[in-house]
C-alpha cells in the first residue's frame, strides 16, 4: 500500500469492465494514456485482488488481468485526484470509446 | 610488391568476382542464413563498379571511404555495414596507398577492427572476420601474396565444423555445423581477386 | 502541447513496418510522431541505410527518436544511419531492444505521456508478454 502523507487522501470508485475480452490491449493502452493526464498518483486494482498497479505504467496495466463484468477498483491522490477518478470511470463506462 | 594500387583495377576484379560466384554464394546463405547475401554483395559491388571512375580518381584513402560508403548504402543486408566499416576504417587510416606491406597490415588492422566493432564479433564465431583475422595476421608477419591467400583460404575452410553465434546462422545453432560461412566465402573471394590484381603488378 | 519523443520502425519487410506503425497510431493516437521503413529498396526483404536515415530525420526532435528494429541486419543498418545523422543528432536517437511491434506500441504509450528518451526506451524494453 502507498504510503500517503496525512494531506492527502485516496478518492475511490470503480466500474465494470464492459469489454467481452477484459482489459485487452489496446484499452490498456487508453487508461494509460489517460492517467497520465493527470498529475495525481493513479492506481488500479482488479477485482478480488489486494495489490494496486501503478495505472500510469504501460507495462502494469498491459500485465493486470481484469476480466469482463467484473468492476476495475480506481483510486487517485493529489490535487486534481477526483477528475482523474471521474474521468477513468467515464473511460469504462463508454467501454473506451474515444 | 607494392606498386601503385590500381584502384579501378581491383575495383573490376572484385565486382567480377563476386558476379561470377552468386550463385555459390546464395546457396551457403540459404543453408545457413536468410538467401540474400550473393544478391546483396552484387548490389553493393556493381554499385562500387558503377562509380569506379570517380572513386579512383581520389586519393587512395579517401577512395577507400567512398567504396565502403557506397557499399553500406548499397548493399542492404547485415554485410553491408560490416564491409562497409571494413573499407571506411582502412580509408581513414590515411590517405596515402600503403607503400610497403607493413603499412598494408597496419592499414587492413584498422579496417579489421571497425569490422569486429560493427558485428561486435571476432574470429570463431563463424563469420567473415575467421577470413579476415587470418589475413590481417599473414600481413603483420610480413607474408607474401601466396600466404595471404593460403590464410584466406584456411580461414574459411575452419568456418566448415564452427556453429554460428552471429547473424541470421544463430537462430539455426547446431545445424549451422558442417557449412561455410557465406559472409567468410565472400571475403576470402574479394582477398584473392585483390591478390591477382597485386600479382599483375 | 509539449514535444514528445517520436517512434522510427526498422523492418525488413514494408509491411511488417507499416503495418506496426497503423497499429501504434490505432491505439495511441496521433500526438506521437511515427515513421516507418522497410524492405530493401527494390521491393524485397532487408533493410536500407538511405530510407532509416530519412525515416528518422522525417520525425526528428532534439527530444529524443526512439528506433525500433527487427533481426540483426536492422539493428546494424540502423546503427549506421544513427552515425550519419549531422550536428551530434545521433545523441537523441537510440535503438530500443525489445520486439518491434510490442515495442513500438509500449514506446509510444511512454511517449505519448511526455517521457524522456531513456523513460520511453526502458518502457519498451521492459514489456514482457
Amino acid at each position: 500500500m502507498k504510503e500517503l502523507e496525512p494531506a492527502m487522501q485516496w478518492v475511490c470508485d470503480a466500474a465494470v469492465i464492459r469489454d467481452p475480452t477484459g482489459l485487452h490491449a489496446r484499452p490498456a493502452v487508453k487508461l494509460t494514456k489517460l492517467a497520465k493526464t493527470f498529475e495525481a498518483a493513479v492506481e488500479i486494482r482488479a477485482d478480488g485482488r489486494n495489490d494496486w498497479t501503478n495505472a500510469k505504467s504501460p507495462n502494469k496495466v498491459m500485465k493486470l488481468k481484469a476480466a469482463h463484468g467484473e468492476p476495475l477498483h480506481i483510486r487517485a491522490a493529489g490535487c486534481d485526484a477526483e477528475a482523474a477518478v471521474a474521468a477513468l470511470v467515464a473511460l469504462l463506462h463508454r467501454d473506451f470509446v474515444d | 610488391m607494392m606498386g601503385e594500387l590500381p584502384i579501378r583495377r581491383l575495383i573490376e576484379a572484385c565486382a567480377a568476382t563476386v558476379a561470377a560466384h552468386v550463385e555459390e554464394l546464395t546457396a551457403l546463405d540459404q543453408a545457413i542464413g536468410d538467401g540474400d547475401h550473393g544478391l546483396n554483395m552484387q548490389r553493393g559491388l556493381k554499385a562500387v563498379a558503377e562509380a569506379a571512375e570517380e572513386i579512383a580518381a581520389l586519393p587512395f584513402g579517401k577512395a577507400l571511404h567512398k567504396a565502403g560508403m557506397t557499399l553500406v548504402m548499397k548493399v542492404g543486408g547485415a554485410s553491408g555495414p560490416l564491409y562497409g566499416s571494413l573499407f571506411m576504417a582502412m580509408g581513414k587510416a590515411g590517405d596515402e596507398a600503403p607503400a610497403a606491406p607493413a603499412r598494408l597490415a597496419e592499414v587492413f588492422a584498422a579496417g579489421v577492427e571497425a569490422v569486429k566493432a560493427r558485428g561486435k564479433s571476432d574470429a570463431g564465431a563463424k563469420t567473415m572476420l575467421d577470413v579476415l583475422v587470418p589475413v590481417q595476421a599473414a600481413l603483420a608477419e610480413g607474408g607474401d601474396i601466396a600466404a595471404v591467400r593460403a590464410a584466406a583460404d584456411g580461414g574459411l575452410a575452419a568456418t566448415g565444423p564452427l556453429r554460428a553465434t552471429k547473424g541470421r546462422a544463430a537462430f539455426l545453432g547446431e545445424r549451422s555445423i558442417g557449412h561455410l560461412d557465406p559472409g567468410a566465402r565472400s571475403s576470402a573471394l574479394l582477398v584473392h581477386a585483390v591478390c591477382d590484381v597485386l600479382e599483375e603488378e | 502541447m509539449t514535444d514528445t519523443v517520436s517512434i522510427v520502425i526498422v523492418s525488413h519487410s514494408a509491411d511488417v513496418a507499416k503495418g506496426a506503425a497503423d497499429m501504434v497510431r490505432q491505439m495511441v493516437g496521433d500526438e506521437v510522431r511515427v515513421a516507418f521503413c522497410g524492405g530493401n529498396g527494390e521491393g524485397g526483404l532487408g533493410t536500407d541505410v538511405a530510407a532509416i536515415l530519412a525515416a528518422i530525420e522525417s520525425v526528428y526532435t532534439p527530444k529524443g527518436v526512439a528506433v525500433l528494429v527487427d533481426l540483426g541486419g536492422a539493428e546494424t543498418n540502423s546503427e549506421m544511419a544513427i552515425e550519419m545523422l549531422a550536428d551530434g543528432r545521433g545523441d537523441n536517437v537510440r535503438i530500443c531492444n525489445a520486439p518491434i511491434v510490442e515495442g513500438a506500441v509500449m514506446a509510444a504509450t511512454e511517449a505519448a505521456g511526455g517521457a524522456a528518451l531513456p523513460v520511453v526506451c526502458a518502457t519498451a524494453e521492459d514489456f514482457q508478454a
